[in-house]
């Protein structure tokens, strides 16, 4: 998989784009703000997964993902109070040294994982190469090899800029070796409607949808035109509630 | 002597580093794809760990997930061209992590209206009732 001419410069551009728009997920004041650079940044890992040739994954990141999730986070934005951050009135971060920590492993981490990639590089371009060429040799080889492989690399012919037939093969695997995994996740994705509607319901919806509730007495049946004066107060105490929520 | 050979050789492998990092610009291979996707990694932790705000701790979380998805995509196209014995299977491990990602992200959401219904507020830094 050695990408080459347009396709590596759309490799560069999608790339560089999802880690800027990453950094300014984290970076962003505003919530809604943050959630449109996420998006943008799902977007062009869309575009990254196309040049890697799996164009069923891209579209379903897109449609899951941002036709899906992110409406769901920029409906919650709206739902929840986020205007004390905007207004600076609310620190963004945490305290400063607990930043300092984050930003600190997270640099470790970084440099740590590319670093091992780097060094895994080498064996994951040429697998099968001799471990026991000298390390000059070894760089001659590898020059040759480079040489021969760029001449031999036609300008954006390398098989991605065609539609492919994996999303067949993708479909096939899945219900052939994963069909368990399958449904399993399609239960998972009812508990998860089930136990998000649950959560988000308010207390007047729980009071309506459960049978009785011990610390609310049942509203009486009204048998007259009068009220008498504990159900008034009842009432009171309900709108009072339900305006709390 | 031994200067200008040192000098030499200096230069063979300045030239040799130097055309090792054009072609790897020009021709990128397994390893840029996982080094964005280190990167978005460690981005999206250093949000959990530095943001207040719970919905862009989401959001970072998402992020996290989208990295492992791009390893193993760029893994799965790596082991199609060499070959591999299920060069897809990396394709189906995505579709499941998006499934995971997308019901986290619904039960989140709604642990989060939940919690601004009882707290009115969204900073985990105030949301401390378990903290000792």
């Amino acid at each position: 998989m050695i990408l080459s001419g347009w396709e590596s410069v759309f490799f560069w551009v999608f790339g560089l784009a999802a880690l800027v728009a990453g950094l300014l997920t984290v970076m962003a004041r505003n919530a809604v703000h943050s959630a449109l650079f996420l998006i943008s940044a799902l977007v062009s890992v869309a575009a990254l997964f196309v040049l890697l040739g799996a164009e069923f994954i891209a579209g379903v990141q897109i449609l899951v993902y941002v036709g899906g999730v992110m409406v769901l986070f920029l409906f919650v934005i709206m739902l929840v109070n986020v205007s004390a951050e905007e207004r600076e009135e609310e620190r963004l971060f945490n305290n400063s040294t607990q930043v300092t920590a984050a930003v600190v492993f997270c640099a470790l981490l970084g440099f740590g994982l590319i670093s091992v990639i780097s060094r895994a590089a080498g064996p994951l371009a040429a697998p099968g190469g001799d471990p026991l060429m000298s390390a000059a040799d070894r760089a001659a080889a590898g020059r040759q090899a480079r040489a021969a492989r760029d001449a031999a690399l036609p300008a954006a012919e390398t098989r991605v800029s065609r539609i492919s037939e994996d999303t067949e093969t993708v479909g096939a695997s899945l219900f052939r070796y994963a069909a368990l995994p399958f449904e399993i996740a399609s239960v998972l994705l009812l508990v998860a409607i089930v136990g998000s509607v649950l959560l988000a319901r308010t207390a007047r919806q729980e009071r309506a949808a459960d049978d009785l509730d011990p610390g609310v007495p049942p509203e009486p049946a009204r048998v007259g035109p009068g009220r008498s004066a504990d159900v008034d107060a009842f009432s009171a105490r309900a709108t009072g509630a339900a305006e709390e929520v | 002597m031994m200067s200008l050979h040192g000098a030499a050789h200096a230069l063979l492998l300045q030239q040799e580093v130097t055309g090792r990092v054009l072609s790897g610009i020009q021709h990128p291979d397994l390893s840029k794809f996982l080094v964005i996707g280190a990167l978005l990694f460690a981005i999206g932790i250093a949000g959990v760990l530095v943001r207040r705000n719970i919905i862009v701790i989401f959001m970072s979380i998402e992020l996290i997930l989208n990295a492992a998805n791009l390893n193993f995509i760029a893994f799965a196209r790596y082991l199609q061209d060499a070959g591999g014995a299920n060069a897809v299977a990396g394709q189906v491990f995505t579709v499941f992590i998006i499934v995971v990602a997308a019901a986290e992200a619904a039960i989140g959401l709604g642990i989060v209206i939940a919690l601004y219904r009882n707290r009115e507020t969204i900073f985990v830094d105030k949301i401390d009732l378990l903290k000792w």
